[in-house]
């Protein structure tokens, strides 16, 4: 059974990047480019994992992190963020891991199988 | 892995977090998030350990579990910290520039598993535990040689620095000794040889007999605002007894602190309106690590505990001249802090 993982980000090419990327790695993806949006898929459906950035418009990943917790607390979260900053902030230990962006995604690939398998 | 660089004019140290893919708008203040009061969640509270990485210490109810409800103070190391354990770390020069890779521990003391305690709303007793909590870190951690310099610090509110309201305090141990410890322990030595005594115990002397800058006094406390304060209400806590060490506390000091800690602080909440607030502890070196660059170290320095409340901003004049201008004078701020 194929691991399915959401991812949230707001920048189209990246959520298609993702989405291409991660499926030939063998899981079912769904992507939301915005909190609200993920939020709704994740009221409906079960993910093994979720890969969100932070700063968004409306709702960054942090809110978006910390409403998933009311809903479910055991979803392993990844932080996938251009920003250093927010490492500073102790409610990203909300999430699991904590990934500064880069043109790889080995970095992100890797920390998914660790988690997920 | 980050690294630590020195400027060589100043000889002060910076920690550079060297990852990857900054940009400018990386420095934009962040956005402020809803705080996590209105969300319902925050990873320091009771119930929530499997957030945090695995405790390093914790003061529990028996019967309980390490990594389970029934703590009353938790240590954890940072989950995604600035500086990493290692080995002691080499120190590289390529010209005139020095920098060595960025070990060092960093650790999160939750002070109470409960959201909405401030350390001054604690009990006397659990107060002493958080203090406890920070002796034993500081002598554990200073085990490791290669850690220099063991700070035990607290960021309150926002503005302070702090980006979760749950009462926490932070230990950072770095492979260097910072360059303001290091001035003081020079500044301190020579004052030393000057007076031929502590000029901590002077202070605290000259301090209790003028009495104008006096907070608060007991056997083992002294607490005053100091002479030169660079912030409003900024404020000192010396033992009377001298030692370098703030680990050299006995249970009766500690109980002593407990009690001049929330005295103190329940007073700048009242009289303060609640303000942001750091405080930190200043205390001698590593005192497994040789320190022959102080001679009469044991003697000259004198550990105490700082407390700042953010009232002002620093700004371009105190950054470019070092020179603060603090509009509260210390006898006016010591007279409504005495009450």
């Amino acid at each position: 059974m194929k691991k399915k993982l959401l991812v949230v980000e707001d920048e189209q090419n990246l959520c298609l990047l993702y989405k291409e990327e991660l499926t030939k790695e063998g899981y079912r993806v769904a992507v939301a480019m915005n909190a609200d949006a993920a939020l709704k898929l994740i009221k409906k459906q079960k993910f093994d994992l979720i890969v969100t950035d932070i700063r968004m418009p409306v709702k960054n990943g942090i809110e978006l992190i910390t409403q998933i917790m009311a809903l479910r607390k055991d979803i392993p979260i990844i932080i996938n963020t251009a920003y250093q900053s927010y490492k500073h902030d102790f409610m990203t230990w909300a999430a699991d891991a904590y990934i500064v962006k880069s043109s790889s995604l080995d970095e992100l690939k890797s920390k998914i199988r660790e988690l997920v398998g | 892995m980050s690294e630590l660089r020195k400027d060589i004019i100043s000889g002060r140290w910076v920690i550079l977090a060297a990852e990857r893919s900054k940009r400018p708008d990386d420095f934009r203040p962040a956005q402020p998030g809803k705080k996590e009061a209105e969300t319902g969640f925050c990873p320091f509270c009771e119930g929530n350990e499997s957030k945090t990485p695995p405790e390093v210490f914790s003061l529990r109810r028996k019967g309980t579990r390490k990594d389970k409800p029934g703590w009353w103070v938790r240590v954890v190391p940072n989950k995604f910290p600035a500086l990493n354990r290692g080995t002691p770390p080499a120190r590289h020069d390529e010209g005139i520039f020095q920098w060595m890779d960025g070990v060092g521990v960093h650790e999160v003391i939750i002070e109470s598993p409960a959201h909405d305690k401030e350390l001054s709303d604690l009990p006397l007793y659990h107060l002493e535990y958080v203090l406890e909590t920070y002796k034993n870190r500081v002598i554990s951690i200073e085990k490791e040689f290669q850690y220099k310099y063991v700070h035990a610090f607290k960021n309150k509110g926002r503005d302070a620095g702090a980006s979760l309201s749950h009462s926490h305090s932070q230990i950072v141990a770095t492979p260097i000794i910072p360059k303001g410890v290091n001035e003081e322990l020079y500044s301190c030595e020579r004052l030393h040889r000057r007076f031929e005594e502590c000029i901590f115990c002077r202070i605290i002397r000259d301090e209790t007999r003028i009495g104008d800058r006096l907070v608060l006094r007991n056997d083992d406390f002294c607490v005053v605002t100091p002479f030169a304060p660079r912030f409003p209400f900024e404020m000192r806590i010396y033992p009377v007894r001298h030692s370098s060490w703030f680990t050299t506390l006995n249970k009766k000091e500690i109980e002593a602190l407990g009690k001049t800690l929330k005295t103190v602080l329940g007073k700048l909440k009242d009289i303060l309106s609640d303000p942001p607030f750091n405080y930190f502890i200043h205390q001698a070196p590593n005192p497994n690590f040789p320190h022959e660059a102080w001679a009469n170290l044991e003697k000259s320095y004198h550990w105490h505990i700082e407390i700042i409340p953010v009232l002002t901003r620093v700004a371009g004049f105190e950054w470019g001249t070092g020179f603060y201008i603090n509009p509260v004078p210390p006898e006016t701020a010591a007279a409504f802090l005495r009450g």
